[in-house]
């Protein structure tokens, strides 16, 4: 339950491709307190409930921004949402690390 | 005794003012009306120069009311917006700001001559773009209300505002959002990724003066670092080969491959294809005909952010008959370029 992988996905480049990926990994326990409630809060929502954040989600018609798919283990398996990156923890944006495939 | 310069002809004059049978006043009137006759010949063909260049004067003033301005920001690495202001970016030491300030002008420029639209939203809106977010950040984007550019982590990618393409494709995202506002996911995502692509690459064309043989049809390939282009990649995406080896984020070809919840720039792959299929099956300019059926298919239709790519086909193929009636080659190519990706 305290290891949380990261993917970044989209963008311009279009990550998460068969060639372009962005991933990290770090551990919940890790975090500063603040940063650990933000990546709880999202890990309890909905995939794709941001938007429902107080008004937290992209402008309209936003394009090439990153999202950021986060993933833990939980008792009944892998738990994973999705959140857009101004929602995201700069110490968790910072875990990722792009590679070529 | 008064003349008419006007009605009565020259030819008459020159005979009157040497008729014997008249008087010497007479024949110094008429005289003297012929060369009255000449100056206001002349002062007539000064008037037609004087409104012509001053139609001119008054076009060029007005367009240039009309361009819309260029600011840029500085977020010296941070991920705070807009970040610092750079003044006189035209003359910015920084080689970033610099470059952003002149693609995006003559982006503005392209879309004003090409298309007779002023800025993203057609009422001559503030092109504003913030350089150097984040750090060693692989990115550009659009959020809604401005243009933001990473430098990129020297090794897959380099600074993305070398890309003039990359510019021109940011700032059309601002374009669809002031026009048919697509949506951001499935078909309509994907479409709005193609849009982009689209008058990206086109805008590159004509700052290149390329016709559609000389193009190479690539979108991102002067952004992509020495680790990608080691791996033999050329570009990101290639709107004529999109499931190419060569390209670093390759997409579908065909419309039946396009999955709900694909990433919009993997679903962009068959409505570039029909794009580029189009332009090249029909020759000479992408931005001629092509981007001018796809441009008022854009614009021209008010907000429809549901619009799939059948849709948009449609809406091209239709817009092929009904603005180029006399040129039956138009719409056969349109056709041609949706047929490939089998819509
Ligand atoms: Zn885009």
């Amino acid at each position: 339950m305290d290891r949380l992988t990261i993917e970044r996905i989209g963008g311009f480049a279009g990550f998460g491709g068969s060639r372009l990926k962005s991933r990290g990994e770090v551990s919940l326990s890790d975090l500063a307190p603040a940063d650990r409630d933000a990546v709880e809060r999202l890990l309890a929502d909905l995939p794709g409930s941001a938007a429902a954040q107080g008004g937290a989600a992209p402008r309209t018609g936003a394009a090439d921004a990153f999202s950021y798919r986060l993933t833990v283990q939980s008792p009944d398996g892998p738990k994973t949402v999705e959140a857009p990156e101004h929602l995201v923890p700069s110490a968790v944006r910072d875990s990722v690390r792009d590679t070529l495939d | 005794m008064t003349y008419s310069c006007c009605l009565v002809p020259r030819d008459v004059l020159a005979r009157l003012s040497s008729d014997p049978s008249l008087s010497a006043t007479s024949r110094k009137a008429f005289l003297d009306t012929i060369q009255i006759s000449h100056e206001m010949r002349d002062l007539r063909v000064q008037a037609t120069r004087m409104t012509s260049v001053a139609f001119a004067h008054a076009t060029a003033l007005t367009a240039l009311a009309l361009a819309p301005s260029v600011t840029i920001y500085d977020c010296k690495g941070t991920q705070s917006l807009p970040g610092t202001p750079v003044p006189n970016p035209g003359k910015a030491a920084d080689p970033a700001a610099k470059r952003v300030f002149g693609t995006t002008s003559e982006v503005a420029e392209f879309f004003a001559k090409v298309f007779g639209r002023n800025s993203i939203d057609g009422e001559g809106m503030t092109l504003m773009s913030s350089v150097h977010f984040g750090q060693r950040y692989n990115n550009a984007m659009w959020n809604g209300l401005q243009m933001i550019y990473g430098d990129g982590d020297g090794q897959i990618f380099v600074d993305f505002t070398a890309g003039t393409d990359v510019i021109a494709h940011e700032l059309t995202h601002g374009v669809t959002q002031h026009s048919l506002q697509l949506d951001y996911s499935d078909e309509p995502g994907g479409l709005n990724e193609s849009m982009s692509d689209c008058f990206g690459s086109m805008f590159r064309q004509w700052k290149l003066k390329q016709d559609v043989t000389q193009a190479d049809w690539l979108i991102g390939a002067d952004i992509l670092g020495p680790a990608a282009k080691a791996k033999g990649f050329t570009c990101l995406r290639d709107m004529a080969d999109p499931a190419g080896r060569h390209c670093l984020s390759p997409q579908p070809t065909l419309y039946a491959q396009v999955r709900p919840g694909m990433d919009p720039h993997a679903a962009s792959g068959p409505p570039n294809l029909a794009f580029c299929t189009a332009a090249k099956t029909l020759g000479g300019k992408s931005w001629d005909q092509v981007g001018q059926i796809w441009y008022a298919a854009l614009t021209g239709w008010g907000a429809r952010p549901k619009t799939g790519m059948k849709d948009f086909a449609a809406r091209t193929r239709q817009l092929a008959q009904t603005m180029y009636p006399g040129a039956p080659p138009v719409a056969a190519a349109v056709d041609a370029g949706w047929r490939k990706v089998g819509l």
